[in-house]
């Protein structure tokens, strides 16, 4: 499918036919490669309002092109950065690429441009080798200090079992920790100010408050936060490079993982890109079914966040209820799909397995049981005064702020943007469904958490939807890369039979090129990008997450405020850290 | 004297004296003291990754790991007693995992929780340690991923009965020092004729 929108027109007027370089993707976001003398100003004429007002940088990564073997219509290339911008006025997507030579190239950097641009850069610098010059502190990211290489190269290993057998002594760790020791010179933090120094706070990584293993390095001046560090990659478990050692249908998962309380709500951006690079039309009742499962799983994943928040700032019983009120949600799932947690249901092309009879009785059971719940939370804990004290105008951000630095989802809904992809470009069949769209008004972290749980009730009305309207049919489509095929044809033809075979050993070969599928998960914004080299396994599997832009925030938001602020914020801000570091 | 089947929670070897009406009771102190420590483990609130959440959920109302003496989660390391390492163990973690294990006070011991902490589980990959049993002594091995509550707790209850029947010195200044564990069983093996005898298998197509 040609990518033909206006932007591509407009790029060209403005800056010459010949400058710009336009690549075909599946998807139909436009896609345009610049030179790496010209790409800033491209960048910054996209950004502004005669350019379309691309004002949200939702991701930049890069490609290591070296390997790649179906790169027509597109430049040669030993790297490529990526860049894919955002427009809400338009409600429209641009990507740009900026091709690469040489084994470790170098390119400039764009956090003038957006602040958020920070963490991207550096990831790309600790998983490609690719130097951005101006860049205020590039130092590795996901990768601890001591580490050496560039994970996502190709010559990298994968495997930990290509690596040697792991030997770690206490000295060795003593040493590694030596390593991690924060240094506010490197920060560009003083240590003192006037007559005073000021305290540097160790939060974490292990630490009952972080909601993982996060670290945060808190300059202090008395009780008054004046910086944060935030240190991550504590938990990168390398999913970007396993998705390379993975064929498209044993990679599903791994996706489960990535937000481990959103279960199937992670494996549907990437059914859907695979979807949309295989050219694969999904049934209704598939459909229907998918978007069941994956407002459970919102349900699910919310309550946990509602009920952390609540333990966070002091209350216990909450939590307790909410993780009782998740565990009949948990005996849905537990009777559709077989597992708890990770389910790992969907497939390409649908899902499973069909659902079972009594299906219907469970579930309006949970929404009966469900909705009557939230109107006791809203007493216990929306509102109390204690937490109403402790979290509103705690954390606020501006409309404008939030855009600039990529948050999405609740986050962003929260200072006012009417912002939600199951609204502005519905997938999966929800453009079948009626439900509002929560937002607040100030962004503060009352506002995120009023819209969490607002959110709740549209996920258990759209549920009810899917319960009283679920089609009849098939819950796979009938497409030869559907994986697995669906077992009652195997056993009556042998086309099939062998279809399914090599479906299940060997995997899918899904046609070379590039999509990606953008998602509303529970925290914001979920995207797999995908770049098929025409084989088994995904060439490039980049996966943007939510949380990731959201914890660049936390030092923007603690500003000025105390330590149990910045706890009331953290918890505050739906986030978890395999969504994190992957 | 007829035997009678000793009810389940006592200390082991726990005798009465013959003399009826007494209220004195016999145990070795070995067996009192790890009596104790078997229904008083308290957990190290130490999650690294999905498994915490299970682990999490265990604590809570409908699976209650306090029914079983867990009742505290301490914070800090230097007040647990069991580490459970619930997640993967990733490069960047593994040292911190070694300090906390090495701020733990004797006795302590280690539940590996899921197949990540154990071997690496499904991420064979270069920034995951490929089991936290390279650079820590494990007492339990939970497998699942993540494991159900219902199977952590049946972990932690394994480590209990191994605990009942530890050997540890009372001090380091008197008696025999090191610890002598029982040898750890396969639940596996030991189920096994268990499970070779259900032949109902209920069909996942009705609820």
């Amino acid at each position: 499918m040609i990518a033909t929108t206006g932007t591509i027109g407009e790029l060209s007027e403005r800056f010459g036919a010949g400058s710009l370089h336009a690549q075909p993707t599946k998807d139909g976001v436009p896609t345009v490669w610049a030179g790496v003398e010209r790409f800033r100003d491209v960048l910054a004429w996209l950004k502004s309002t005669q350019g379309g007002s691309y004002t949200m940088l939702l991701d930049i990564t890069a490609i290591d092109e070296r390997s790649r073997a179906h790169r027509e219509n597109q430049p040669p290339a030993d790297f490529s950065v990526v860049y894919h911008l955002v427009s809400m006025d338009r409600n429209q997507d641009v990507r740009l690429k900026v091709a690469l030579q040489g084994p470790n190239p170098t390119l400039r950097t764009i956090t003038d441009l957006w602040p958020n641009a920070d963490w991207y850069e550096r990831e790309t610098w600790d998983m490609f080798g690719i130097t951005f010059e101006g860049h205020p502190h590039l130092r590795r990211i996901l990768t601890p200090p001591w580490w050496e290489g560039h994970p996502l190269r190709k010559e990298h290993p994968a495997r930990a079992t290509e690596m040697g057998p792991y030997h770690m002594t206490s000295e060795d760790a003593q040493r590694m920790l030596a390593t991690m020791e924060f240094k506010p010179e490197d920060w560009g933090m003083k240590r003192e100010s006037g007559d005073h120094q000021y305290m540097f706070l160790n939060i974490g990584p292990q630490h009952p408050a972080t909601h993982g293993i996060l670290r945060l390095t808190v300059q202090l001046d008395g009780e008054e936060i004046v910086d944060v560090v935030p240190d991550i990659g504590f938990h990168h478990r390398g999913a970007e490079k396993m998705g390379e050692r993975q064929t498209w249908h044993t990679y599903i998962p791994y996706t489960d993982r990535i937000d481990y309380l959103g279960g199937l709500l992670n494996n549907f951006p990437y059914v859907l890109a695979v979807e949309k690079l295989a050219g694969i039309e999904i049934p209704e009742r598939a459909q229907v079914i998918r978007v069941m499962m994956a407002e459970l799983f919102r349900v699910i994943s919310h309550l946990v966040f509602y009920g952390t928040f609540s333990a966070d700032l002091g209350q216990m019983s909450p939590l307790f209820w909410m993780f009782n009120d998740r565990e009949r949600a948990f005996d849905i799932v537990e009777a559709v799909t077989g597992g708890r947690m990770h389910p790992a249901w969907f497939r390409i092309g649908g899902v499973a397995m069909d659902l079972p009879t009594g299906w219907d009785r469970m579930v309006r059971d949970f929404i009966t049981y469900m909705r009557k719940r939230l109107r006791d939370y809203d007493v216990t804990v929306m509102k109390n005064r204690i937490i109403k004290a402790r979290t509103v105008g705690i954390g606020s951000v501006s409309q404008e702020e939030a855009i600039a630095w990529g948050a999405t989802g609740p986050f962003l809904r929260a200072t006012g943007v009417d912002w939600d992809l199951r609204k502005k470009r519905p997938y999966g069949g929800y453009e079948k469904f009626e439900f509002d769209v929560p937002t607040g008004t100030h962004g503060d972290s009352y506002d995120r958490v009023a819209v969490h749980v607002e959110e709740i009730r549209q996920s258990l009305r759209i549920m009810e939807q899917c319960l009283n309207n679920m089609p009849a049919g098939q819950y796979k489509a009938d497409h030869p890369l559907a994986t697995p095929p669906r077992k009652e044809r195997t056993m009556h033809d042998i086309e099939t039979l062998i279809n399914h075979f090599l479906g299940v050993s060997w995997g899918p070969v899904v046609p070379a090129g590039e999509a990606i599928a953008v998602a509303e998960g529970s925290k914001g914004n979920h995207s797999y990008y995908l770049v098929s080299d025409g084989g088994t396994m995904s060439y490039r599997t980049r996966i943007r997450t939510p949380s990731f832009a959201h914890i660049q925030m936390v030092p923007m938001l603690c500003r000025g405020l105390t330590v149990p602020d910045l706890v009331a914020i953290l918890g505050s801000i739906d986030y978890v850290l395999a969504d994190i570091d992957r | 004297m007829l035997r009678r089947k000793r009810p389940v929670g006592l200390p082991r070897g726990l005798e009465r004296p013959q003399s009826s009406g007494s209220d004195v009771y016999m145990a070795r102190r070995n067996d009192l003291i790890a009596w104790g420590r078997k229904y008083s483990m308290w957990p190290f609130n130490f999650g690294l990754s999905c498994c915490y959440v299970e682990m999490a959920t265990s604590i809570t109302s409908k699976y209650d790991i306090s029914r079983f003496g867990s009742e505290i989660i301490r914070g800090s390391p230097r007040e647990a007693d069991v580490m459970v390492v619930a997640g993967t163990v990733f490069a960047k973690m593994a040292p911190l995992v070694l300090h906390m294990y090495e701020q733990m006070m004797e006795p302590r011991w280690v539940i590996c929780m899921g197949s990540c902490a154990s071997s690496g589980g499904m991420y064979d990959i270069y920034s995951v340690v490929q089991g936290v049993d390279s650079f820590l002594p494990v007492d339990v091995y939970v497998q699942g991923c993540p494991p159900s509550p219902d199977s952590f707790m049946r972990g932690l209850v394994l480590l209990g009965e191994a605990v009942a029947t530890e050997k540890r010195p009372l001090s380091w200044v008197v008696g025999p020092q090191g610890v002598i564990r029982t040898v750890k069983p396969s639940l596996r093996d030991n189920m096994r004729p268990e499970r070779q005898k259900q032949t109902d298998l209920r069909s996942p197509d009705e609820v």
